[in-house]
């Protein structure tokens, strides 16, 4: 079976023509065909063509007019209650296609924006950002805000499953994934803290002490420290950077 | 917010399906994709058909070009010719398929532009699953430990007050009075009602939940 992507217009060529409606008229054939056997219903086809005085016809000539005679015998309405031809038909999957766009294309903005806010995250500026991608964000922190407040209450509750970071968990034998990765940003967090002493303005308590308790023991497990660079995005390369999330939390 | 994998392409024994709600959903399916394969054969080598399904539950579907009637009418009275294409019916009908030329264009069109989307979103998605396994703030919140929780939540809180803060620098060029004194005067006049205090936290709110034809039209 080709996979070329046909194009959906009138194919000039004559002999290509003829060829493509061989095939795709014993295609349809089966398609009727196995849609009357699998559901269990009635249907026929007919096909007119140059290429046959007569016309081709599924099931069979008399299968055919007893089909059509049911038909005809319904009411009017519901006869053309779903009687499509070229023009509705296509007008139609226009629509679904055009619904089916719009859907992308918001999904495809939720993925973008999200990328853009983990990178503000993590230092790029502010500056070059326009109201609609400002806006945006600020809707999807908000969501995902929402997500955090509520996950954080279910650990406190101790519904959750996930283990807290205590204090111990970074000195054991990391199990999780997300531990593992913990302890470098934290040790980078540290090491800004460090020079900033007990500065923990705009940062909860938790992420002081945490991150101390962290630096002994991430020492062994920091093969990327800090200076590791490439997988941990460093953001205060430029320090004119002011927009940037932390530097406005660390150097007011 | 992943799909979740469908079961692909599936070989079916063809013989009538005994589950009833499988069998509404594939006469549903296939009846549509039939007509679609009617459609497409019209167009491309200029026949002319006329497809008629009844559904499980009775009702009748039907799909025609030129349209369903005038090919039932012209099977039933066995006349195998062609109508004289010389009758004044003729010119409706190159019409009608003119227009069904313009259609199958804007389709192919749109058709495209959702392919290209698709593609967008599956660069998109990889991107996604590349980082999230690299940085850990990447991970769905889910995976995450509570110090980690903690963090980030700060880091956002503090993210969205800076985002708030440029959102309004933006769209209020004169009314930079925040409440911590940083003020960014102008030479435009300020408006009273932008130079209070009290009534920059208002714009903070009304900016960031009002419509600006992104916030509700994207999400």
């Amino acid at each position: 079976m080709t996979r070329k992507k046909v194009k959906l217009a009138f194919i000039t060529n004559d002999s290509a023509r003829k060829a493509t409606f061989k095939k795709r008229k014993k295609g349809l054939m089966k398609k009727v065909s196995e849609l009357s056997t699998l559901c269990g219903i009635e249907a026929c086809a007919v096909v007119y063509s140059p290429y046959d005085s007569q016309p081709e016809v599924w099931p069979d000539g008399r299968g055919a007019h007893r089909v059509l005679a049911q038909f005809k015998r319904m009411p009017e309405m519901e006869q053309s209650k779903k009687m499509v031809n070229q023009e509705s038909f296509i007008r139609h999957r226009i629509s679904k296609a055009a619904d089916q766009l719009k859907k992308l294309q918001k999904e495809n903005r939720e993925k973008e924006i999200t990328h853009l806010m983990y990178q503000c995250l993590t230092g790029k500026g502010l500056q070059g950002l326009g109201v609609a991608e400002l806006n945006d964000m600020g809707w999807l922190l908000d969501q995902n805000l929402k997500e955090i407040y509520k996950r954080i209450e279910e650990l406190k509750k101790g519904k959750g499953e996930a283990p807290r970071n205590g204090v111990e968990e970074k000195q054991a034998p990391v199990v999780d994934g997300a531990m593992q990765r913990a302890a470098p940003p934290q040790q980078w967090f540290m090491e800004w803290m460090g020079n900033e002493g007990d500065n923990q303005q705009g940062m909860g308590g938790s992420f002081g002490h945490g991150g101390i308790g962290g630096s002994s023991g991430s020492g062994s497990s920091s093969g990327r420290g800090s200076g590791g660079g490439e997988e941990m995005m460093l953001p205060f390369s430029d320090g004119s950077n002011s927009a940037a999330m932390w530097s406005n939390v660390f150097f007011p | 917010m992943a799909k979740k994998p469908s079961m692909g392409r599936q070989k079916i024994k063809i013989e009538k399906i005994e589950v009833k709600n499988h069998l509404q959903v594939t006469f549903s399916k296939r009846r549509s994709g039939l007509f679609k394969k009617a459609s497409e054969l019209c167009t491309l080598c200029g026949v002319e058909i006329a497809i008629i399904v009844f559904s499980p539950a009775g009702k009748v579907f039907s799909f025609g070009h030129p349209n369903v009637e005038s090919i039932i009418d012209r099977f039933l009275a066995r006349i195998s010719t062609a109508p004289n294409s010389h009758d004044p019916f003729h010119l409706i009908e190159a019409q009608r398929n003119a227009s069904v030329r313009e259609l199958n264009l804007q389709l192919g069109q749109i058709l495209n532009e959702v392919e290209v989307e698709r593609k967008r979103g599956e660069d998109l998605d990889n991107m996604r699953k590349t980082n999230e396994s690299h940085y850990w703030w990447e991970a769905p919140v889910s995976k995450l430990g509570l110090e980690e929780l903690e963090q980030l939540r700060d880091a956002m809180e503090e993210l969205k007050k800076n985002v708030t803060h440029h959102a309004n620098k933006l769209m209020n060029p004169s009314s930079m009075f925040v409440s911590n004194g940083a003020g960014i005067f102008d030479q435009y006049e300020s408006k009273p009602s932008h130079g209070i205090v009290g009534s920059s936290n208002m714009n903070v709110a009304v900016n960031v939940n009002s419509n600006f034809g992104y916030c509700h039209g994207f999400f």
